[in-house]
């Protein structure tokens, strides 16, 4: 049956789980101690799976309303999605407790829980006791609590079919947003099914492609590409704990290897990744010449990580055309934009300083340079470059915020009618309605996507987003000095994405130890709470951060202080890579010529 | 990659300290003797993706299966080394 022919995910599950019963959906490959261990979920054991699952969760009267999943292994995850969606329920999938963070108060499945309003979560037997325990620290013994995996639940002949429509909520997707100001985009099951047929066209997928994933199943590219496109398709995905991955990145290339995968991929540092940690020994044995797309996504693509890839795993047979940047995110479902399989992405070199200026032009001998790697065409989205105060779409060849239209564009964000209406339905030039605004900047270059930077002021690091204001509200908790000082949390690219905390501190009766001390704490707190490294921090003299009028932090502006090189901490810690970047006069001439001077009334040198 | 390259002493603390320090001076990019014992590692720029390849490393090199949080728990290589040491009394017969 053909895809188009389903009004909801639900009916495609259900047909797929039918035609396909013996055939395998799913593979988890799990750490044990005696090595790799695989685990094999097929159609017919997914459908029986969810029909249990989908008549314990009738019992909680689920029907479209959220339940949160929380799950360690993707075969059980799999099962209570599934589940959730055969109950007529809104499947909220997040990470476990002990894994979001943590500190309490930064618990970014806590702040899913809270905003959500999930009255049921599902778990498997191994998570239990955490989850349980999670709950009672949270005050919120009144959620029931569901183990999935365990026998006697239900049966699955109890199960009465739900009747969904094609508007109902697929699932909520929290990959956006601030911790203390989680948001979760609704994803209907028309948006879930325009984005799968999306997703085909442009990596032409048939049910013959096998995927390969380390990414979270919460994640959005984890979840729409890797866990369900598979579905979509009828084809299979073969899946390892991102814990596993970063430990030992060669388990994903051997996976990609023995199980015949031929789409997978990730956040641009995984390839570095894979780079750096991968030895010529295991180059040798791998077989990587069955991987026809290499998607790069989810955070920004660099040409140089592309091109060391490319030239790490030729040897093991992989295909420079393979690579494949690609641009989406949550709130359009996934998938924006992609390239053409089987030929060589585009890389253009532009004008730094007009790149700069939002202008667009080619490079210029003897000018700043900067290669930007195209992302491809639109694909089933109307995809246009505005000016972001006037809202007036730009003149080709200018850099402006990227909107996008269509049917893939989600229905706006859980319980925040003010904000969905002003991101998911923009009006541009006052005449044409429900645009999508990313937040992304970027150009169009011959119907080519580049993507430049982004409007927001969101960090991007490890291919996870984190918001400025929890990292300075955090920062400032660390000592009673900091208190009442701003701080600028924001991130330079130096070698690769880097953060920088700007703070500051109250001087009075603080001693250079003491001062250390207090950057050795922040640096600690960032790396526990957000799990990110906090190589740079400036402890500087109250009223160096700069605020606007209304008292907005102005990080921005922060920033080109600090790569002008004139923002300086009365203490700082910098990186090898940073400082080379914002330092590198300090050699020439004499540390001491340029400090102290105070960032008020700052001199461009 | 996970097979330790140099510099082991067959007793006591010295080789899981001479193993650890190869290790991190490949994460943080410098030179083993520029990294101070007593000094976290995060002020190194140590992050959580070379802390979980550590962990990883640990695992094939020795067998030791340990918590993803092991450097939040022994920031500095002084402290590492005393928690390896103490958890793989033969270690060092290993090493060689």
């Amino acid at each position: 049956m053909p895809q188009s022919d389903f009004a909801t995910f639900t009916e495609l599950l259900r047909t797929r789980t039918a035609e396909l019963a013996d055939q395998d959906v799913h593979i988890h490959l799990r750490d044990t101690r005696g090595g790799v261990r695989a685990e094999h979920l097929t159609y017919g054991e997914l459908d029986r799976a969810a029909r249990r699952i989908a008549a314990c969760l009738q019992q909680y009267d689920v029907a479209r309303k959220p339940v949160l999943l929380l799950y360690s292994s993707t075969v059980e995850f799999l099962k209570a999605f599934a589940g959730c969606l055969y109950a007529g329920g809104i499947a909220v999938p997040a990470p476990m407790p002990g894994e979001a963070g943590h500190g309490k108060r930064l618990n970014r499945t806590s702040a899913v829980l809270k905003d959500s309003g999930a009255t049921v979560v599902l778990t498997e037997t191994t998570g239990a006791p955490e989850v349980a325990l999670w709950l009672a620290r949270s005050n919120r013994q009144d959620a029931a609590c569901v183990v999935t995996d365990a026998s006697g639940t239900a049966d699955p002949a109890d199960f009465r079919p739900v009747a969904a429509r094609p508007d109902d909520l697929a699932f909520l997707q929290y990959t956006s947003g601030s911790v203390s100001e989680p948001r979760g985009v609704m994803v209907s099951h028309r948006n879930l099914l325009a984005n799968q047929e999306s997703l085909r066209t442009v990596l032409r997928t048939t049910g013959e492609d096998v995927f390969g994933s380390w990414l979270p199943h919460f994640h959005d590219m984890g979840l729409v590409a890797h866990l369900l496109h598979p579905v979509w398709l009828g084809s299979h995905g073969v899946q390892m704990s991102p814990l596993s991955f970063i430990k030992r990145p060669v388990r994903w290339l051997q996976a990609i290897d023995e199980y015949g995968v031929t789409v997978g991929g990730g956040p641009n540092f995984c390839f570095d990744l894979c780079v750096r940690r991968v030895t010529d020994e295991q180059v040798a044995s791998l077989d990587l010449s069955r991987w026809r797309l290499v998607i790069n996504g989810a955070e920004p693509v660099r040409a140089d990580s592309l091109r060391a890839f490319a030239d790490r795993f030729a040897p093991a047979g992989l295909r420079p055309e393979a690579l494949y940047p690609s641009y989406g995110l949550a709130e359009a479902t996934l998938v924006v934009s992609g390239g053409t399989p089987g030929t060589p992405h585009t890389e253009r070199l532009f004008d730094q300083a007009e790149l700069e200026r939002d202008r667009v032009a080619g490079a210029v001998a003897g000018r700043a340079a900067r290669t930007l790697v195209g992302c491809g065409r639109p694909v089933g989205l109307d995809v246009r470059i505005v000016d972001p105060v006037t809202h007036h779409e730009l003149r080709p060849g200018s850099v402006g915020e990227i909107w996008v239209r269509g049917a893939s564009v989600a229905r706006g964000y859980w319980k925040r009618p003010t904000e969905s209406v002003r991101v998911f339905r923009a009006t541009l030039n006052n005449e044409e309605s429900n645009f999508l605004r990313t937040g992304d900047l970027g150009l169009l270059d011959d119907g080519e996507l580049f993507v430049t930077g982004r409007l927001k002021e969101v960090v991007i690091i490890n291919g996870r987003n984190v918001y400025p204001q929890d990292l300075e509200g955090a920062v400032r908790s660390v000592s009673p000095a900091l208190t009442f000082g701003t701080g600028a949390a924001f991130s330079v690219e130096a070698d690769r994405e880097q953060l920088v905390l700007v703070q500051e501190i109250r001087l009075a009766g603080v001693t250079d130890e003491g001062l250390r001390s207090v950057a050795q704490r922040i640096q600690e707190l960032i790396g526990k709470e957000f799990d990110i490294p906090a190589g740079n921090v400036l402890l500087v003299r109250p009223g160096t951060v700069r605020r606007t009028t209304s008292g907005k932090i102005q990080r921005t502006a922060m920033r080109e202080l600090f790569l002008q090189g004139v923002l300086r901490g009365e203490y700082e810690v910098l990186t090898p890579d940073v400082r080379a970047l914002v330092r590198a006069d300090d050699e020439l001439l004499g540390e001491d010529l340029l400090r102290p001077e105070p960032v008020e009334g700052v001199r461009p040198w | 990659m996970t097979t330790p390259t140099s510099r082991h002493t067959p007793a006591g603390t010295a080789a899981p300290h001479d193993w650890l320090l190869d290790r991190l001076s490949l994460y943080l990019r410098r030179a083993p003797d520029t990294i101070d014992p007593t000094v976290p590692l995060a002020e190194y720029g140590m992050d959580s993706v070379s802390a979980l390849s550590l962990c990883g490393d640990l695992e094939d090199a020795f067998g030791l299966e340990v918590e993803p949080t092991l450097l939040w728990d022994h920031p500095t290589v002084e402290s590492l080394t005393g928690y390896l040491c103490a958890a793989l009394p033969g270690m060092s017969e290993r090493l060689r």
